[in-house]
């Protein structure tokens, strides 16, 4: 399996302090990966310079073995990256119907689609996609409407219905219950393999259960890299994450 | 489209059929034998009801708040007062009086192409939409957003305004161009007086409203919506925001455009009101009232509050004065009570009739 995503001396700083250091990191096709630290540790900032959400101050952004830094944010989504954001983005006015047909993103011209209406879908890839998120009787709600953990899902299944090559994730099951967890973590397990996944998780409980590179971060930097099982007995993590404690307790 | 809803008003079909409905009760007024001078002022609701029509397109479903649907219609209505009033002027007699007691000795180089009546309505018409195209850009690809379109809006509708005014022999300034004659094409006279001309208003209303309703119900208008809700996300689900914007800023835009060339035409007068403030803020007025997510409200209120404002004023000097405050009034009644207009208030009533007996409508949707 090829590398589908590399990061080279990737830095944003400000002023003099910088907030991603240095970053190497390389992630292969099919892999799912997930990325820890403490609060500050700039993973979501590291998303933000992949998806050209914010500028990079040095170093670059390979996918797919060309540089994608300094492209806007929907050529970007358009070369293959899908997002999901940290506060689940869903359109609250629009049915959950709707926001999956939005995500369909056969073109992006404004014209043609202004000749585009929603029978002529691509519905066998849309049954999958409401199957896997599980919101079958929710179609015709308003997304505002349904609850954090339906919100997270309804994101997940937009983010999939681009059908993208390297999926970001950033704390999907923020403020999820334990069974909201619990089936978060069926999804993404269904995921694995078919799709390439880069997660950012404070919930080691989820980290565990998903996961199998971890890469931490601390103050920008590549900490350690490896297994679960490597990195929770690293000398350097368990020093970072509330002394000798270790990391199964820091969530 | 939206799935079986429980709510009649959410019905596409039921919502086609109260179009058709509308207009085609509207299209009767001159056959009830209306006067010639009432039937004008039928005429010019009309118009107004494009220009809520406009402002609901961009405001209430594309969220962006402009306040200067007033500057294409007005360079649309300053284009066509040209053209009428070069219909007026003959070579022996080349130059517009108000340029004749402004000193003016021949006639200036931007007025030479309305001689010809195509050229001024290819003007009328492509003027005010390269300036949206290039205002429009300008703005969306900087990412303006909220409170700060408006601002803009609002500042580059006064420059217009200024200039309407102080280019006094061009515009004839404060006075406006009233030309003197009604509009000719193809060997025909549009009476502003006639039904013939009511028709003509109300066609155009008809087209564009329907235009609108199409474009709303495919996926560029869902994408519109989704705009104004999260533009963010819209970014990244791969497309260019800014795009959009400038689409419907633009269209919208053309809307008022159609508006002002109509305008003139009805009333055979353009003048600086054309730019003033309060009446750009009198379309977000209307279309709010009537339902920002309803262009079938905001068409309603158009009419039901410049019918309204006519009659009072009729009644006395005091009422015309009052307007403004009572317009006012209605406008922060609407905005405390009824968020969604007296669209919403039509869409709660249609709730409790149910058709096919099935779960609540509060928390479905479809808008338009």
């Amino acid at each position: 399996m090829g590398v589908l995503l590399e990061l080279k001396d990737l830095t944003k700083a400000y002023d003099t302090y910088a907030v991603v250091d240095h970053l190497n990191l390389t992630i292969n096709e099919g892999e799912l990966r997930c990325l820890i630290g403490p609060n500050g540790a700039g993973k979501t900032t590291t998303m933000d310079l992949i998806t050209g959400r914010q500028k990079l101050t040095g170093g670059k952004v390979i996918f797919d073995g060309r540089e994608i830094n300094g492209l806007k944010e929907h050529q970007i989504v358009r070369r293959g990256i899908g997002r999901k954001f940290q506060v689940p983005a869903v359109f609250r006015d629009l049915s959950v119907r709707e926001n999956l047909e939005v995500a369909f993103n056969r073109t992006p011209n404004p014209f043609s689609n202004m000749l585009m209406f929603f029978n002529r879908t691509d519905k066998k890839r849309f049954d999958e996609i409401v199957e896997l998120s599980g919101l079958g009787d929710r179609l015709d709600h308003k997304a505002g409407f349904l609850s954090h953990g339906e919100t997270q899902w309804l994101e997940i299944g937009m983010v999939l219905t681009q059908n993208p090559r390297l999926l970001l994730m950033d704390e999907p099951t923020a403020g999820m219950t334990e069974q909201e967890t619990l089936k978060t973590s069926e999804i993404f397990k269904r995921l694995k393999g078919a799709h390439t996944l880069v997660v950012v998780e404070h919930d080691m409980t989820f980290v565990r259960e998903i996961a199998e590179t971890i890469s931490v971060l601390h103050l920008g930097k590549l900490l350690a890299e490896g297994p679960m099982h490597q990195v929770e007995n690293d000398p350097k993590v368990r020093e970072v994450y509330l002394g000798a404690e270790g990391i199964s307790d820091a969530a | 489209m939206n799935g079986q809803s429980s709510n009649i008003y959410n019905d596409p079909k039921a919502q086609w059929f109260a179009y058709i409905v509308l207009f085609g009760v509207l299209a009767l007024i001159p056959t009830f034998g209306t006067e010639p001078f009432q039937l004008r002022v039928f005429s010019s609701y009309a118009v107004y009801a494009m220009l809520a029509v406009s402002a609901s397109m961009v405001w209430g479903f594309g969220g962006i708040l402009s306040l200067g649907q007033g500057i294409p219609y007005g360079l649309a209505a300053y284009c066509m007062g040209a053209t009428m009033q070069m219909q007026f002027q003959t070579p022996d007699d080349p130059i517009p009086s108000f340029m004749l007691t402004n000193e003016l000795n021949e006639l200036p180089s931007v007025w030479q192409p309305f001689w010809n009546t195509s050229v001024g309505l290819i003007l009328a018409l492509g003027v005010p939409t390269v300036v949206m195209v290039v205002f429009g850009f300008l703005m969306f690809q900087a990412r303006l957003a909220g409170a700060f379109i408006a601002i803009m809006t609002l500042a580059m509708l006064n420059a217009f305004y200024s200039m309407a005014q102080d280019l006094q022999p061009f515009t004839a300034g404060f006075n406006g161009i009233s030309p003197p004659n009604a509009f000719k094409a193809f060997g025909v006279e549009v009476d502003p007086y006639s039904s013939m001309l009511y028709w003509i208003n109300l066609g155009v209303l008809a087209l564009v409203t329907l235009g609108s309703k199409y474009m709303l119900q495919s996926k560029f208008g869902t994408l519109v919506r989704a705009t104004r809700d999260d533009a963010e996300r819209v970014r990244f689900l791969g497309y260019s925001v800014a795009y959009y914007q400038i689409v419907v800023f633009v269209f919208a835009g053309l809307i008022a455009t159609l508006a002002g060339i109509l305008w003139v035409m009805t009333q055979q007068y353009v003048s600086p009101t054309a730019f003033e403030t309060p009446f750009s803020i009198y379309m977000v007025i209307w279309a709010a009232v009537g339902g920002r997510h309803s262009l079938f409200g905001a068409i309603v209120a158009a009419i039901v509050l410049n019918y309204l404002q006519t009659e009072l004023a009729d009644i006395s000097d005091m009422w015309q004065k009052a307007w403004l405050l009572i317009l006012g009034g209605i406008f922060i009644a609407v905005v405390l009570l009824l968020p969604r207009g007296l669209a919403g208030m039509f869409e709660y009533l249609m709730g409790f009739i149910k058709i096919g007996g099935r779960n609540s409508s509060s928390t479905r949707v479809s808008e338009n």
